[in-house]
């Protein structure tokens, strides 16, 4: 508390109307760049959910073939040998893998990540919300997956061109772009017709995971990546893939924000000129004339930044209280980004008002 | 107060150039001393506003100096200027110009804090002199419940803030009726006496006259003889005898501002004449 005057707040507020219709607009504008942050923040750790989730350290696939989305890999099945063979690897487990529609009866189709895995190894899914892992002709379809197609546990979906009987759940693994689902490897190899190739191994290990990784590459020619690396590769490609996008939507949103500020500095100086002439005729110097600009504009910004935080939780709250599949993850770093930007944008809206008083003319006090 | 006044000398204020330049002010010398009230009359484009515009600080004279306490104007740096006008100057003006979003106790506080002076002590040096001028009731008022007479308080509080050492006033009496005009003169003549500021006061008021020390009247930009000016009877502006429509009554001539005022005081002079005899 400086003990001066707070004649910026006061000038804002006192035509309380206005005051409040640019803060609105301005939190509206955020509001909107924090809630498609928040949207992009929730698909990008869904979409490697199934990833982040498994348990184990090291995904090898077909050299070059370090992703999931949009990749085919295909690992002949007699190198299980050469990768269980590295020093260091526990275990190495087989999956199958394909992007596939899934076809409802009752509720239409769905694209998903299907994996064909050996049920009581790593590979599937790591929680179940409701029955069993599957068996021969059975098939586990992601919570999420289930609610969008409208089946439940014992109703049938078709994928890779027959009908499979849903035998359970499992727990938050779809994203927004795909479900995910499960069945056996064997009914998998059955469906698809291959038998000597399999798509990734998954690897356990008791050491460093970049340390294995780097042998079995070095011993296989085949591409191996750390869990975590696997991870980033898909979140950086589908990020890429998708962020266009929402880097046109968010930008948009920042231009409405910014707009919405500036106009709000400069009606309320604009109105406040007389006043603000006044102010220099009495010994106002630039730095008190420029504190009165920053403190309109701190203040509206600042209480737009807080209500649109607020909203933007609620928001979230509202969203995970709903089936919706969509995720909602207001990171850390999205509203420091945002606080940051908003700062930016504040002292780049007062600009115009800034010149504007610094050009008043003391003697334009006794001008009637 | 311990002051040297204020002086000009030479004072000139050229506008434009070739044959668009206008000779605002020409060579006016002044000296106000502490405790002397000087009323700075003249019509309308006579250099008043550029000559009160020099003398507050807010503008570079063309040619000439001015003095403020012994502080040459010219030798202030542009960017010390404000911080000069906020110590060494008060200000009142014909529209009061008070903040409208403040409060009254705060328009007297915020000159404080352009001086420097913030917190506690600026809030009671405000409340004091507007308790001291009767507007103790009012601190937290909005200007605008304020009535005129109580608008030109706050202001003159506001100009006493900084204890400066020149008071400027703008046709202070202006908007107001002829009893708060009345007051807020007496006021400012108080000022002047009890607390050895030096007043200059520029008016079209003929009722400042009463309490001024002297009377300059301002025309093209320079100081006439006061002698060659005349009161309009129906409006009490100060007119000058030469250029003025006049009505001869019982032998006496009186000089009118303007047609209107004349055709108003031929319809009943003796009205008019009587008001001037008990002014």
């Amino acid at each position: 508390m400086s003990g001066r005057v707070p004649v910026g707040r006061r000038n804002l507020f006192s035509e309380r109307r206005r005051g409040l219709l640019g803060i609105a607009g301005t939190a509206a504008a955020l509001l909107l760049v924090l809630a498609i942050d928040a949207i992009f923040d929730g698909a990008m750790r869904q979409i490697t959910r199934y990833i982040d989730t498994q348990p184990v350290q090291v995904f090898v696939a077909q050299s070059g073939v370090r992703n999931l989305h949009m990749a085919s890999s295909s690992v002949p099945l007699e190198r299980i040998s050469d990768v269980a063979n590295v020093d260091g690897v526990r275990a190495v487990d087989p999956i199958l893998f394909a992007q596939e529609g899934l076809d409802a009866s009752v509720g239409g189709r769905r694209l998903a990540y299907l994996f064909g895995y050996v049920p009581g190894r790593p590979g599937g899914p790591v929680e179940m919300e409701t029955g069993v892992q599957p068996d021969a002709g059975e098939i586990v379809l992601d919570a999420a997956t289930a609610d969008s197609l409208g089946v439940g546990v014992a109703d049938t979906v078709d994928a890779l061109g027959r009908p499979w009987r849903i035998s359970g759940l499992a727990e938050n693994l779809s994203n927004i772009a795909n479900g995910i689902a499960f069945v056996r490897l064997k009914d998998f190899q059955r469906a698809r017709g291959v038998s000597g190739t399999t798509s990734y191994l998954l690897v356990t290990t008791d050491r460093e995971a970049g340390r294995v990784a780097a042998a079995i590459e070095r011993e296989t020619g085949l591409a191996a990546t750390t869990r975590e690396g696997f991870s980033a590769s898909e979140h950086e490609l589908v990020s890429d893939m998708s962020g266009e996008v929402l880097r046109i939507v968010s930008g948009a949103a920042w231009l409405v924000g910014f707009t919405v500020v500036a106009l709000t500095l400069y009606a309320a100086t604009r109105s406040r000129l007389r006043d603000i002439g006044v102010m220099t005729a009495l010994g106002a110097g630039r730095t008190a004339l420029w504190r009165i600009v920053l403190t309109q504009a701190g203040w509206t910004v600042g209480l737009a930044g807080a209500s649109a935080g607020a909203l933007t939780f609620a928001l979230g709250s509202a969203l995970a209280a709903s089936s919706s599949s969509l995720s909602f993850v207001l990171e850390p770093r999205a509203v420091a980004r945002t606080t940051a930007i908003s700062a930016a944008v504040a002292a780049a809206a007062s600009i115009a008002p800034l010149i504007k008083v610094s050009r008043l003319d003391p003697a334009s006090v006794f001008r009637r | 107060m311990d002051a040297d006044g204020i002086r000009a000398e030479g004072l000139q204020k050229v506008f434009g150039e070739g044959e668009i330049q206008v000779h605002a002010v020409r060579g006016i010398d002044l000296a106000v001393v502490p405790g002397e009230v000087v009323l700075i009359m003249g019509p309308s484009g006579s250099g008043k506003t550029t000559l009160l515009s020099m003398l507050g600080a807010m503008l570079r004279p063309t040619s000439g100096r001015i003095q403020v306490d012994g502080v040459d104007l010219a030798s202030l740096a542009e960017k010390r200027l404000p911080a000069f006008r906020a110590k060494r100057f008060g200000f009142v003006f014909q529209d009061f110009n008070l903040l409208s979003a403040l409060s009254v106790r705060e328009n007297v506080e915020l000159a404080l804090n352009l001086a420097g002076v913030t917190g506690r002590a600026a809030r009671e040096r405000a409340e004091g002199l507007l308790r001291d001028l009767g507007l103790g009731e009012r601190l937290g008022f909005p200007p605008h419940k304020l009535s005129g007479g109580e608008k030109q308080r706050v202001a003159i509080a506001r100009a006493l803030a900084n204890d400066p050492a020149v008071i400027l006033a703008d046709e202070p009496t202006a908007n107001l009726d002829s009893k708060i005009g009345h007051e807020i003169a007496r006021l400012l003549r108080r000022i002047a006496t009890e607390e050895g500021r030096s007043v200059v006061i520029v008016s079209h008021d003929a009722r400042l006259k009463d309490v001024a020390d002297r009377v300059l009247w301002l025309e093209d930009g320079e100081f006439r003889s006061i002698s060659d000016m005349a009161t309009d009877p129906v409006c009490g502006m100060a007119v000058e005898r030469q250029r003025t429509p006049h009505v001869v009554h019982d032998g006496a001539t009186w000089y009118s501002c303007s047609p209107e005022c004349r055709q108003e005081f031929a319809r009943d002079p003796m009205r008019f004449i009587a008001i001037m005899s008990t002014a």
